[in-house]
Formats: C-alpha cells, sequence, structure tokens
C-alpha cells in the first residue's frame, strides 16, 4: 500500500478533529474494508484514524423499546450478544453470517455502514427495521442514510458513534452467499414493525432498498405465498459475470420467501 | 518384490514436525544477504503494441538500483522459451512457436503479461517506483475464446503463428470412424468445454536470483516441483548452460503442475541479478498469479459416439480446440499426448479418430494442471456415454459394464496406439455400485423430493497414464554413516506429497530397519549436478524415483555384502542379510550396516527407468439441487480405486481426497474468465475466483481395488492426480441426471447456482 | 513510522516500523517468525490467521501499528517446551496437512473454533473454517483433525 500516517485517536473528539484538518485521512475501525483497499492501491488516504478502541463507540444496550449498538461493536459480539439474541434474534443471526470467523473478529458494525457496500448485510437490517444511525452531528433516519452505491449521507468528519434499532414484533434475514466473496448475492430482511412490514434488500442492486411490492402485499397477508408473482423490477439489479439481473431478482424472491419461513415458527 | 503396505499409525508424517509449528521454510521465507527486491510491471491490457518504454522517473526514485525491460531481455538473447510439442502434426506440420522475451518487447499479448522489473532495495520502493515507470501502448483488438482466435478474420496475435494455430494434429483412423458411424444405430453427440482454471497451490511464487561473476553461474532459490526440468528449461530460455544454473528448494507449498516449468519470472530475476551485482528476491501476489501463473486445461471437445444395437460402442471421433493461452508453455503435451493415450477411456472401442487445433489467445498461457490432460479425456468420454445411456434409456451402470475392457484383454493395446497394462474393470465397477449402494438410489431420490429438492446421481469409469517421465532415468543415491543412519538423496521434490515419509518408508522397509534411522533429503545442490531424475509431477516420484529407493536399498545390500564377505573372510553366498544386519551362514559372526561406514560413509546410486501405470477407478458422486437457488451440493461420494500396492495408506486417500475436491471445485465453481472484448480478466482474486472450502465434499466413501502393476519394482501406481479425472466426470454427470428429467440438456461447467437455475427455466418453457 | 510493543508469544517485541507495515510482515520480516503465511491479497485464504488478544483475525489485514500494545499468539506460541498443542498434534495424526502452507492459519482458526464452540458439529465446522483455503487436501482430514482437536481439548487442559 502507499506510504500513510497512523494516529490513534484518544477520543471521538480528537478523531474528528483529525478528520477536519487532513480532508484525505480516514476513520479506521476494525480495517475489513479499508485495509485490503489500501492493499489494492485503490484507496490513498494521508492518514489513517485508529477509533478501534474508543470507549465512546462501545456498548450493546435494549432499552425504551429500542437496542442500540455502538459502531465500533464488532460483528462477533453483536452475533454472541445475549442482548441482541434477545431484542433482535434476527440481527444476531445476520452479525453471525459476515465474513468469516477472521472478519467478525475486527469488522464493526459503524465500518459496515460507513463503507456502504451494495453486498454488505448491515444495510438490510437497517433500512428493514427503520433504524437511525447516529452520528457525531446528528441522527439520520435509515430512508436518508443510504444514498447509493458506496455512498451515504455522512458529511466529511463526520463519523457513526451508534446504530439505534427500534425493536420489531418480529424479523428475518436470509442471505444466498456469493460463492467466492462471501458477500449477499441478495440478502432480504423482513420485519415486522411498529409501522408495519418492511422488506429491505441488498446484495442485488447498487445499494439497499425497500422491495415495496413485497411490503404492500406481506401487509396483506404475511405468508410466503403473497410473494408469488410479484412484480419486482430486474432492470435496477446487478448483473455481472456470477449473476444476471434475472438470477438475483429471482434469488430475492427466494430469499425472501426464506426469511419468512423462518418467522412462521416464532411469536 | 513389491513393499509391504504400511499403515499410517498413530505417528503422522515425518514433515509434519516442522509443518505444524511453523517450522517448514518456503520460497518466501528465505532472505539472502544483500538482496534488492523485485516488482514486476504488467500489462494491464490484453493485445497492444509496446511503443514506448520510459525508466528515466522510475529509476530517480529512492532506492532503484534498476529497472529491467524487454530490451534487456532481448540483448540478452533471454526469448525463446522451451516448449513440448516438439512432435509432428497433421501432415507433418511443426509447431510454430512465438517468442517471449523474459519482459515484453515489442507487443504484450495478454494482461498480466510481464513488462518491467523494478529492483529496489526495498519491496515498497519497487512497487512505488514501478507507478512511474512510463510505458505507450498502441492497442490492438484482443482474441480470447479459441474458436474465436482460429476464425477466418482473428486478431493475428504473432507474426510467425498465422490463424492463431500453433499446431494441428490427428491421430487414429479416421476412415474406420466414417465407416463405423456410417453403419451406427445410435450416435450421440455432444460438444463440451473443459474450462480454464487456475491451479492455485497456496504458496504465492518466490524466487531469488544471485548471480556469481566469478563463476559465470546463477543460483536461484526458488519454489518448484523439481530442479531438473526447471533447469533444463531455465537453460533453453536463456543460453546459460546447466551447470551453470544452480537452485535451491525448501519446502513448497502445493504445485499441481503449475510449478513445473521454467517462467519468464526466473529470467528477468536473472538479468537483474548480473545486471546489480546483487541477489534479487521477488515475491509474487495472489493476483499476479491468478494472472499470471499458467492455467490449466481449458479445451473445447467435439465428440461423438457411435453404438451398435446391442449398445456396444463401435466408433468415437473427438475434434479438440486446444487453447494454450498467448505463448506455447514449456508443458503444453499433455492436452495432446495424455488425451491420445487415454482417449478410449475404460471401453473397447475399436475405431477412434482425433483432431486438435492448438489455439492461441490473448489469455495467459496454459500449462499442466493436475491431470493433463487426463481429467479432460475423462469428462469427454464419460459425458459421452452417460448421455449415450440417457438417450438410449439404459442404465448408466449397464452401459458401461456392456463396453468394458475385459481382464483377459489385457495388456490392452488402444486404436491410438497406447498399451493399458493391466485393471479388472467389471470388479471395480461392482465394488463401486455396492460402495454407493446403486441399487438403494430411488429410495434416496424420492426422499429428497419429499424434502423439496432434486437429486441426481453421477458415475464414472476412468483410466489414465502416469508414472513415465521424461528424464532418461531416475538415480537415486543411498548414503550410509557409521551410526547405521541411511540419507537418500533424490532429484523429485515433494510438494505437500509426502515423500519424506513414503521414500524413506521404501527404503526402512526394503534394509529391514527401523523407519527412524532412514532421512530423504530432495535436489540438494551437491547432488543436483550429479544425479538425474524426473521432477515431480504427472504422479511419477513413487514410481520412478520411489522404486529407484527400493532398488538402491537393494544394491546397498548387495554392496555391503561383498563388503562383509570380506570382513567376515567367507564368501559372499555364505554372508545372509536381514534386518540391518549380515551374518555368516554357519558361524554366529556378524556385522552391523553401520560398521560398513566404520572409516567413511558408504554410498550407492541406483537407477531405473520405469513406462506408465494406469491407475483406473470408479466414482459415483450424488447431488442434491435447491430449485429455488439453483445451487447444487454433494450429498456422497464413492469412490473405489485401483493404484496398485499403497506404500502409506493415509498419503494415498489423501491424494484422492485433494483430486475430488479440485474435481468437484471445477464443475461447480472455478473458471478463469475474460471480458470477451477487451480481455481483461473478470475473475483475478479469490473475490471472483472460486475455490473450494470445507464442506464441499463432505466425505468420501473408498476402498481399493488392486490389480499388480509389474512396471514398477514396487508394484505402485501413480495416484498423484487420479481423485479428479474420476471427479470431473462424475460430478457433472450427477448434476445433469438430476436436471434431465426437467428436460436440461447438456451444461458445460462450472455448474454455478445461477446456471442450473437458468437451465430449470428454460427447461421449463421449453426452450432447452 | 511508529513505534511499536507488540507481546508475541509471550515475549514483548519493540520495533519502530513504517506506519503502514502489516502485522504479517511484522511477525515474518522484523521478528522472523515466518509460520506465519501470506496466500493471498483480498483477506480470503487464512493462511496468515493470529490470535490478537485471544481472538483469531487474519494479521494480513491488520496494520502493526494497531496491534501496538496487544498480545499475540502465532503458530510458533502453540506447543509448550517442546510439546505439540493438541490441534497440531490432531492435525498430523489425521493427515489434515499435505504441504503445509495453510496449515499454521488452518490450526489458529481451529484454536479461535474450539474456543468459541468445544463441541463443534460439521456445519459448525464447516463454517468455522469458512476463512481458510485448502488446495490439497480436500478438507476431509482437516475436518476430522478439528473433531480429533475437540475431543483431546476436552479431555484434558493443555
Amino acid at each position: 500500500m502507499y506510504a500513510l500516517n497512523y494516529v490513534k485517536a484518544k477520543s471521538l473528539k480528537e478523531a474528528a478533529a483529525i478528520l477536519a484538518k487532513n480532508p484525505e485521512a480516514k476513520l479506521l475501525a476494525g480495517g475489513m474494508t479499508l485495509i485490503p483497499t489500501m492493499k489494492q492501491r485503490l484507496a490513498r488516504p494521508t492518514h489513517v484514524v485508529d477509533i478501534a478502541g474508543l470507549s465512546e463507540l462501545r456498548g450493546i444496550v435494549s432499552k425504551g423499546g429500542k437496542l442500540v449498538i455502538g459502531a465500533g461493536t464488532k460483528h462477533h459480539d453483536v452475533a454472541t450478544s445475549a442482548v441482541v439474541r434477545k431484542a433482535i434474534p434476527a440481527l444476531a443471526g445476520l452479525a453471525a453470517e459476515i465474513g468469516d470467523p477472521q472478519v467478525r473478529n475486527r469488522g464493526t458494525i459503524g465500518g459496515s455502514l460507513a463503507n456502504n457496500d451494495p453486498a454488505a448485510d448491515y444495510p438490510a437490517a437497517v433500512l428493514g427495521l427503520g433504524a437511525s444511525v447516529v452520528t457525531s452531528k446528528r441522527s439520520i433516519a435509515a430512508e436518508d442514510y443510504f444514498q447509493g452505491l458506496f455512498a451515504t449521507a455522512l458529511d466529511a468528519g463526520e463519523v457513526i458513534v451508534r446504530v439505534e434499532f427500534p425493536l420489531p414484533k418480529r424479523a428475518a434475514y436470509s442471505k444466498f452467499h456469493h460463492p467466492a466473496s462471501g458477500y449477499a448475492m441478495a440478502g432480504v430482511f423482513i420485519a415486522q414493525t411498529a409501522g408495519g412490514v418492511r422488506v429491505a434488500v441488498t446484495g442485488a442492486g447498487p445499494g439497499v432498498f425497500r422491495w415495496t411490492a413485497a411490503e404492500a402485499a406481506l401487509a396483506k397477508s404475511f405468508k410466503p405465498a403473497a410473494l408469488e408473482g410479484l412484480a419486482l423490477d430486474a432492470s435496477g439489479l446487478n448483473s455481472d459475470i456470477h449473476a444476471d439481473r434475472d438470477y438475483r431478482a429471482n434469488l430475492v424472491r427466494v430469499m425472501a420467501k426464506r426469511a419468512l419461513a423462518k418467522l412462521s415458527g416464532r411469536k | 518384490m513389491s513393499a509391504k503396505a504400511h499403515n499410517h499409525g498413530p505417528v503422522g508424517r515425518v514433515e509434519d514436525k516442522r509443518l505444524v509449528t511453523g517450522g517448514g521454510t518456503f520460497a518466501a521465507d528465505y532472505n539472502v544477504p544483500g538482496q534488492l527486491h523485485g516488482y514486476f510491471l504488467r500489462s494491464d491490457r490484453a493485445h497492444a503494441e509496446i511503443v514506448a518504454v520510459n525508466t528515466e522517473r522510475a529509476m530517480k526514485h529512492a532506492g532503484v538500483k534498476a529497472v529491467i525491460t524487454g530490451a534487456d531481455a532481448v540483448r540478452a538473447g533471454y526469448v525463446k522459451p522451451m516448449h513440448t510439442l516438439t512432435f509432428p502434426g497433421k501432415g507433418g506440420m511443426q509447431t510454430r512457436a512465438p517468442e517471449r522475451p523474459v519482459l515484453a518487447h515489442g507487443g504484450v499479448h495478454f494482461v498480466g503479461e510481464a513488462v518491467a522489473l523494478v529492483v529496489a532495495e526495498s519491496a515498497e520502493a519497487a512497487q512505488d517506483a514501478a507507478e512511474l515507470v512510463e510505458i505507450r501502448y498502441r492497442d490492438l483488438p484482443a482474441v480470447v475464446a479459441p474458436e474465436g482466435a482460429l476464425a477466418p478474420g482473428a486478431p493475428q496475435l504473432h507474426g510467425n503463428v498465422p490463424g492463431n494455430l500453433a499446431l494441428e494434429a490427428e491421430v487414429g483412423d479416421a476412415a474406420a470412424v466414417e465407416a463405423a458411424f456410417a453403419r451406427a444405430a445410435h450416435v450421440t453427440r455432444l460438444k463440451v468445454e473443459v474450462t480454464r482454471v487456475a491451479p492455485n497451490p497456496m504458496e504465492p511464487r518466490a524466487y531469488i536470483a544471485s548471480y556469481d561473476a566469478r563463476a559465470d553461474s546463477y543460483t536461484l532459490h526458488v519454489c518448484c516441483q523439481g530442479i531438473t526440468t526447471l533447469r533444463r528449461h531455465l537453460s533453453a530460455y536463456t543460453g546459460v548452460p546447466e551447470e551453470k544454473l544452480h537452485f535451491e528448494v525448501g519446502d513448497v507449498g502445493g504445485g499441481f503442475g503449475q510449478r513445473t516449468p521454467a517462467y519468464p519470472e526466473h529470467g528477468a530475476l536473472m538479468l537483474a541479478a548480473k545486471q546489480t551485482g546483487r541477489p534479487v528476491r521477488w515475491v509474487s501476489t495472489r493476483s499476479e498469479g491468478i494472472a499470471c501463473d499458467t492455467h490449466g486445461r481449458a479445451n473445447v471437445i467435439d465428440g461423438a459416439l457411435a453404438l451398435d444395437r446391442e449398445g456396444r460402442f463401435v466408433a468415437m471421433r473427438l475434434d479438440w480446440v486446444n487453447d494454450m493461452g498467448a505463448y506455447l508453455s514449456p508443458a503444453s503435451m499433455g492436452h495432446i499426448r495424455n488425451t491420445t493415450t487415454c482417449m478410449t477411456g475404460v471401453y473397447r472401442i475399436p475405431a477412434l479418430y482425433a483432431t486438435y487445433r492448438v489455439a492461441l489467445t490473448n489469455t495467459n498461457p496454459v500449462s499442466s494442471y493436475r491431470g493433463a490432460g487426463r481429467p479432460d479425456i475423462a469428462y469427454t468420454v464419460e459425458r459421452l456415454v452417460s448421455q449415450a445411456a440417457t438417450e438410449l434409456k439404459m442404465d448408466a451402470a449397464e452401459l458401461r459394464r456392456r463396453n468394458l475392457i475385459p481382464p483377459e484383454a489385457f495388456p490392452y493395446k488402444t486404436p491410438t496406439g497406447s498399451t493399458y497394462e493391466n485393471a479388472d474393470l467389471p470388479g471395480l465397477l461392482e465394488k463401486a455400485l455396492k460402495l454407493a449402494d446403486w441399487k438403494g438410489y430411488a429410495k434416496r431420490r424420492a426422499q429428497t423430493e419429499k424434502a423439496g429438492k432434486l437429486r441426481g446421481i453421477g458415475i464414472a469409469t476412468v483410466i489414465e497414464n502416469t508414472g513415465a517421465g521424461q528424464a532418461a532415468k531416475d538415480e537415486v543415491e543411498l548414503e550410509l554413516d557409521a551410526a547405521g543412519n541411511i540419507t537418500v538423496y533424490t532429484m523429485s521434490k515433494s510438494q505437500g506429497h509426502g515423500h519424506e515419509t513414503t521414500f524413506a518408508t521404501i527404503v526402512a522397509d526394503a534394509l529391514g530397519v527401523p523407519f527412524e534411522r532412514v532421512r530423504l533429503k530432495q535436489c540438494t545442490p551437491e547432488r543436483q549436478h550429479r544425479l538425474q531424475g524426473n521432477h515431480t509431477g504427472g504422479s511419477r516420484s513413487t514410481v520412478g524415483a520411489g522404486s529407484v529407493c527400493h532398488l538402491a536399498a537393494q544394491k546397498l545390500i548387495e554392496h555391503g555384502r561383498a563388503a562383509a564377505a570380506l570382513e567376515l573372510a567367507v564368501e559372499p553366498s555364505q554372508v545372509e542379510y536381514a534386518d540391518g544386519v549380515y551374518r555368516t551362514k554357519e558361524s554366529k559372526r556378524t556385522l552391523k550396516l553401520g560398521d560398513l561406514a566404520r572409516s567413511k560413509p558408504v554410498s550407492v546410486i541406483a537407477e531405473g527407468k520405469f513406462g506408465s501405470t494406469f491407475p483406473n477407478g470408479c466414482h459415483i458422486a450424488e447431488v442434491e439441487i435447491d430449485p429455488g437457488t439453483g445451487a447444487a451440493e454433494i450429498a456422497s461420494y464413492a469412490a473405489v480405486d485401483d493404484i496398485g500396492t499403497v506404500i502409506n495408506h493415509a498419503v494415498v486417500e489423501g491424494q484422492l481426497h485433494g483430486g475430488v475436491a479440485m474435481g468437484a471445485g471445477q464443475v461447480l465453481g472455478e473458471k478463469v474468465v475474460y471480458d470477451p472484448g477487451s480481455g481483461q480478466l473478470l475473475t483475478g482474486s479469490f473475490m471472483d475466483y472460486y475455490m473450494p472450502r470445507a464442506g464441499l465434499v463432505p466425505a468420501i466413501r473408498g476402498a481399493e481395488h488392486a490389480t499388480p502393476s509389474s512396471v514398477s519394482p514396487l508394484g505402485v501406481k501413480g495416484v498423484g492426480e487420479s481423485g479428479c479425472t474420476g471427479s470431473l466426470p462424475a460430478v457433472a454427470n450427477a448434476v445433469m441426471d438430476a436436471l434431465a428429467p426437467l428436460g436440461v440438456g447438456h451444461l458445460d461447467m462450472p455448474l454455478t447456482p445461477s446456471k442450473v437455475w437458468h437451465a430449470m427455466q428454460d427447461a421449463r418453457k421449453g426452450r432447452h | 513510522m511508529a513505534k511499536v510493543t507488540i507481546k508475541v508469544n509471550g515475549k514483548n517485541q519493540t520495533r519502530t516500523v513504517e506506519d503502514r507495515m502489516l502485522l504479517v510482515d511484522f511477525l515474518r520480516d522484523e521478528l522472523r517468525l515466518t509460520g506465519t503465511h501470506v496466500g493471498c491479497d483480498t483477506s480470503q485464504c487464512g493462511c496468515c490467521t493470529v490470535h490478537v488478544d485471544g481472538r483469531a483475525v487474519k494479521s494480513c489485514t491488520v496494520l502493526a501499528a494497531q496491534a501496538n500494545g496487544a498480545n499475540i499468539v502465532t503458530i510458533e506460541g502453540m506447543a509448550k517446551n517442546g510439546k505439540l498443542h493438541p490441534i497440531q498434534r490432531a492435525f498430523s495424526e489425521c493427515h489434515g496437512l499435505q504441504c503445509g502452507f495453510c496449515t499454521p492459519g488452518m490450526i489458529m482458526a481451529t484454536a479461535g473454533l474450539l474456543k468459541d464452540k468445544p463441541n463443534p458439529t460439521d456445519e459448525e465446522i464447516y463454517k468455522g473454517l469458512e476463512g481458510n483455503l485448502c488446495r490439497c487436501t480436500g478438507y476431509i482430514n482437516i475436518v476430522k483433525a478439528v473433531k480429533m482437536s475437540a475431543k483431546l481439548l476436552r479431555g484434558k487442559k493443555h
């Protein structure tokens, strides 16, 4: 990788200050995305600001109808947390399927959301649950947070501090793993929330999106059969040597059905 | 005369202790005092003229000592790599081989081709400086598909290879085949692609080249499959005489055929070492390796099998297009030689005819990869046979049974001129059917269908030639010391094969001494200019070097007997030997083996040259397919293999496991993909190139069905590659069997979830 | 440049290194602990797996500077007083290695897996080794080695 300056931030304030002073600086938490990108020489930050140790970014708490997870929380910790398993088991299950065990021991929810890879898993949960991304400056609703391929609503120097998930009645996630990379070729997060059914899809398009036709159908009948023959516009989906848009559209449908099937056994 | 079968006990292999503790020394673990670091700048386009190369800015970068380019390669004469398509083709055609300067000069012909070598004090400096090398290209149209490359109007890669056709060859009897097809009751036709794959051993390449100005010689620290073949290739490529090329090799992290040849990188590093006067070290990356370490397979075969009314095979015709990439690699002949040798498979087919067209394309060169053509021919024949069975509504096993070469026909001379030594194919088949519970399949399928999935069963009965090498002979030296320890010197090189254990076993068994007394050393600097021998590839080391280990032990015993007779003052005929001790027949006087080396070590060299052995097997795979996603999983795998005598069961089993997984990986997901328009490599890393993971082949029910081989004194049949010769067709046949009821015809590998799903949809719409 | 102090296999190691130096290169080049291997460049093959503060991690995807103050165990730290760790023993006895290049990473990943799941099912083993590639063995004996390791570790304290 290119030469860079490593700085370990002692506080969120310090991290923000370094970012403000150095426009080409990047935050480093788990490094599971940033470091491979730097190794490929596709990123050339002047500074990497290590925020992995910050206590301000830690914590998993469920209270007041919300599950709050610190941005620096590792995937392994989300996957194995008794609090998460009780509050939103689908979220624990999702985290348990990110990458591989070694990646889960380093990667963080904040890092994943800041990067917004179109095939990452967390965006589906955040959009599917109508969560809020709380930063050093404000709280951003899921609807407003994701802005397309690797693009988010974050301003320069804005740091994700925690994610607040309203507790759903129930939720499930089903993912089809890309045979080579292990990322989501299609991942569907379905939740029955206070505001109604939400169906969020990742991996299939240029960014996470809600399958509104499915939400409407499931609102009427919360059964796999409701998804039969449902319209899913394949034209906006990704197409590459591994999967064309028609196959991805199929995967979305199938993963949605399987997510629903997971829910049938629960309360 | 065969070695005692040795069961792998709780001891493990000799090599394990250092490998499980991180004590192995692989190529990138080595450093040489005063070394510089090299970084290869590689072409980012598939086909272009090199208009200008400017290294001025790069040379000014801190730490840079040299930038070697194609001009240096041409000046040094490092331009003509060896190839092995040295047999005459159709009508006496001679192979047209393009030149290939070790660094591209004048033009680049595939993405990843090395264009310059930057040499600096650190690897980082070399890589940083490489970005400052300015290369001006004039882009040319590229062609990556072999049939496209041979078509009129295709972009021409090399001036001396018109039509991109390097060689056209034929084998067999065209007239007899045509006549048989005309009379046939049934003809089944199938065009298949055996995909281009990347061998991807887990260790990326790493070399260190040093130049000794006084001796005008080079020492190369490498990972390789043996140094004799590498040395021969490299000497031909560079003009440096073999006696001036010295090699050092430690532990090697897998090879599978990819590490046999000399590469341009060897030559470029030699130039750099000579120019700078310092050793130059290069460590490859995985992405670099996927792009430029030789690829495997890449054949398109248009085949037809003719049968009579009783379902007996009367003729087969195969038309091959062999994609060899942009240049002919040194190990290119397997796809023609081996496929010719095994063309008839395990069947009696009276008339055979095959044509081969070797195409050059704007892609990475293709070379040997586990099986070197034998999995390709096995796949083609077994797909044709299974398809014929489906068309004739015959049981796939029965059609095979009807056509197997019977035991009494061995040694069997095939219509393509090869002779199979020995096999009991009917017995092998029956054993496999029983092991796989072929008869109980319907019940299992019903259960799978109840669970909402599809199930298929695929069978492959295969044979292949292994063991014969190209070296004049294999030589092995045994050195005995006064303590009775024996050092075995070979020119073979294990890359995971376990020779330190198996060859020591062979010698220990032959001498009747404890295993711990015998130690193997491979390709040592002191012996490499004295001993001849084949590299390790083509499943030949146990047959070849292993047998010679046995012969050397016997020679040591005889040599010792003469010396013992002198010491014991009796006739040699009066001296008996057993378990490390000589004793006279009458008196109780004895002499220990080690005593012979009391004053100085005793050394004997034995030699041998052995022909091909013919391991054969019947593999049966069952798959389950998730109709929602098209994903196929291996539900069971049974393999009965005739591999002759077995020295170490665990080692042999391990080789079969690994080979089966490789074949399964190729059928279910692996493929090197180039963009047809630009020639860009689309599967350039593990993010896009599928690799088998734990669970792909959950278990293998295995059994042996040995028939003795008299090719070598040990009676072994080379087995290292056999696993994928069986699994490539078995797994493919299983998936096709699962899809056949839906009306899906042949599908080419890889049978990815997407491909399977699409085929199911098309069949449903009546489009297949 | 960064001055780092990292505890490796029980011993504190202090070096001054480039900020961009990867942990795997620190181990291999600075400390000459070459048992940890580099097998790929997209953080997928797992050959570089070590334990950082008790968790299995791909050392090719961590900067040495990030590991400042951490406690690291590499493959060289698994055997104690010349006695093989049960996992090392199991891999050898089950013939779970051939060329040995992926083996250190595979063993470290296994140790991590068995810490989280001391009695794993086949599926849990497949999932637990998702981050480790092997080209030689076909994995069947590796899975056997993991199961034997689990048994050995459950039977005794190492």
